[in-house]
Formats: structure tokens, sequence, C-alpha cells
């Protein structure tokens, strides 16, 4: 079966934009499938149990509908992170809308995720993501991009809209608290 | 607990997880971490956690990309999303239509300018104005045999005949109606008709044209 996208393509997102902007059905296929895995990843370490596959198409629907705002000052995988942590935002202020529910702090929002012991096999990994969903929403949030996706504290500070400094702190704090609730 | 207090060292341990570090820059940390109890303790954590969400959710590729907008919101395009090279297209199109047909144009009316334009009223200013009329030609219903050379004469031929004036035009006159008395003018008219009961297909046979002269009042 013919493949709708080149898996090994080594054309950098701007060429692979580029060709899409051009007509390369292909080209969207490519950037879907790099890209994809690293957004649905980041929506579950957000708390995103269910339609985590909704929340990623949506995400790329969103970004490719706008993609001539889309600047290379930074990456396109930052530019998608912060599209679906919006996105994600959004679904949850409407989910609280429904339950009548106006808490919307962030130590609240560190508490509102099911266990995942019964995802987990490993004993240990339960215990990291149990560590991790304690954090604040804004510790996991700069936690996880910065551990699972690598990106930079400049990254991570225009994903969130908040300073260099600021994801930094963040970071340190999250790593503290991690390391005392493994280890103390 | 502390931290170590080598903060790039500390700075790039996520890196390290990642596999996103040069070869030089790794063997550094790695050198750091095999001697730093604090960083090998987070890096630890680090890989813990890298584990702990490694399982990725599945997403469909396919459905993903068939959601996507199919045609690009780019300058490309003209209002309403319509590809700007089909209006090119159709403005080329028309452009050059315009242009062919103004130069048909063009050129018929320089032709029929030409035809009615009396070429050779150099005669003017002679004093006998030569009229050619041809002589109506039997029709050839059985199928007139084309010219010899192939090419189709004109049904107004120069004539050959040598009492006949050589004109450069068939039909040349100068001057106004009203120079011309009754008879001339009968006359005039007669050759008219005749000339509009000559027949259209040529003829092999020597053109037996009669010229009618019409003499100016007064010339000699």
């Amino acid at each position: 079966m013919a493949q709708d996208h080149e898996p090994n393509d080594q054309s950098t997102d701007l060429e692979l934009i580029a060709r899409w902007k051009a007509g390369d059905e292909r080209a969207a296929s490519s950037l879907v499938a790099r890209h994809a895995p690293a957004l649905a990843r980041f929506a579950a370490s957000l708390g995103q149990r269910v339609d985590v596959d909704e929340v990623v198409q949506d995400t790329f629907v969103r970004a490719f509908g706008s993609i001539d705002s889309f600047r290379a000052d930074s990456s396109l995988r930052t530019w998608l992170f912060t599209i679906e942590r919006r996105l994600i935002l959004d679904r949850r202020r409407s989910a609280r809308r429904r339950r009548d529910d106006t808490s919307v702090d962030d130590v609240d929002a560190a508490t509102e995720f099911d266990p995942l012991d019964e995802m987990v096999a490993e004993e240990a990994q339960a215990r990291v993501r149990k560590a991790v969903e304690r954090l604040s929403r804004l510790q996991r949030e700069v936690f996880l991009l910065r551990v699972n996706e690598g990106l930079s504290y400049k990254e991570i500070a225009e994903v969130l809209g908040s300073t260099e400094g600021a994801a930094r702190v963040h970071y340190h704090n999250a790593m503290r608290a991690v390391k005392e609730s493994l280890y103390v | 607990m502390f931290d170590c207090a080598n903060v790039e060292m500390r700075e790039l341990l996520p890196e390290l997880v990642g596999g996103t570090l040069d070869v030089a820059t790794r063997a550094r940390v790695e050198q750091h971490v095999s001697s730093c109890a604090e960083c090998a303790s987070e890096l630890e954590t680090l890989r813990l956690v890298r584990s702990a969400y490694a399982s990725t959710p599945t997403v469909d590729v396919r459905r993903i990309v068939g959601a996507l907008p199919k045609v690009p919101p780019t300058a490309s395009t003209g209002r309403g999303g319509r590809p700007l090279t089909r209006w090119i297209d159709w403005r080329v199109a028309a452009a050059l239509t315009m242009i062919s047909v103004g130069g048909l144009s063009l050129a018929v009316a320089r032709r029929w300018s030409a035809d009615v334009r009396p070429r050779d009223v150099g005669s003017v200013g002679s004093s006998v104005d030569t009229l050619v009329v041809p002589t109506p030609r039997p029709v050839d219903t059985a199928g007139s045999p084309s010219p010899s050379n192939g090419q189709r004469r004109s049904p107004i031929q120069p004539s050959r005949n040598p009492h006949v004036t050589p004109p450069k035009a068939q039909l040349a006159f100068a001057g106004g109606v009203d120079d011309l008395d009754d008879a001339s003018i009968k006359a005039l008219l007669g050759a008219l008709d005749e000339m509009d009961r000559a027949p259209l297909a040529p003829s092999e046979e020597p053109d037996p044209t009669p010229v009618l002269r019409v003499i100016r009042p007064g010339a000699k």
C-alpha cells in the first residue's frame, strides 16, 4: 500500500510548509506524522485522558488554517504546543462551566487528574506519574515540556506566554518537588 | 536533598536524557555525572519521568490529514479562495482573443479601403477615362476546366485585346457624375449591369473585353 506521507522525509518544517502551500498533500502528511506523537504525549501529560486524538487533530486544523501567522523565529513544534495548550485550556474551561465549577487555580487543576496506576505497569513509573501530577499545572507543563519534549526555556516561555526566567524557576521547583516525592 | 552547584552541567541533564547533545558536550556531562551524586540522582529521575510518559497515545495521522483544510489560505489565492492562476489564465486568453479580433478587423478594413480606393486615378489628369467592361462569359455547367497554371483568375481581368486601352484598373472613373451627359450615364449604367452579369469563373480564352470610352464634354 502506498504511503500518503514520507516517513523519512528529511525536509525541514519550513520546507514542508512551503510544499503544502504549493499544493503538496504529502507534505502535510509528513508534518502531521512528525509532530503528532509529541502533541499526543503533551496532551496526555496535561491530563487529557480522552479525546487525545481529537485534540491533536484540532491542533493541526487550527495550525494549518492560520499557517500564515506562523513565524519562523520559533520552531513549528513550539508553535503547535502553544496552540494545543490553548485548546486544552479552553476545553477545561468549557467543562468547568458545564459543571458550574468556578475554581480555576493551578492547584485545583493539578488535582483533577485521574490516577494512572492502572495504565502504568511498573511501580516506579507510577510513582513518578503521581509525583508529576501533584505539581501545579504550570510546573507540570514546564517540567514535561523540558524533560519529555526537550524544549529550551526560551521555547517553553513562548508556549506558555511567559518569560524564560519564569520557565527556569518553574522547572527547578518542579524537579525539586518530584525528587522529594520520590526519595523523601 | 541538595542540588548540584554546577549549574551548567545541571542544565544540560535534560538534553543528555533526550540525546540531543553533541559528542563532546555529552562526554563532558557524563564525566561530571560520574563524579556528582546530585546530578546522578537527578539524571535517574529524568529517565524515570521520560519512561513514565514514553507511551504515546495513538493518533490517526490519515484522519488528521483528511481533516486539514485543502486549499492553503495563502496570498497565492484570489478572493474567495479561488486560485489566482485561474484568473490569470482567463485574462490572458481574453486579451489574446481581443488582440486577434482587433488585428483581423484592421486587416479587413485595410483591404476593403484598398479595394475601393481608385489606385490608378493617376489618370485623373487625362482627358479620357477608361472603363473596362467584361463581356458575359458562358457558364460551363459541365465543369469548366480550371486554369492550366492552377491560378484562379480574377473575374475582371486586364484586357489582352489590342484594341483595348490597357488600363491598370478595370474600372476607373475620375470626375463627378455631373460632368457626364445623359448618354454617358446610360452607357455607364449599362456597363455596370454587364459587370453584374459577368460570371465568376474565369476563362482561358482571351478576354474580349470591350472598352467603353467616356468622353468628357469638352475633351479632345
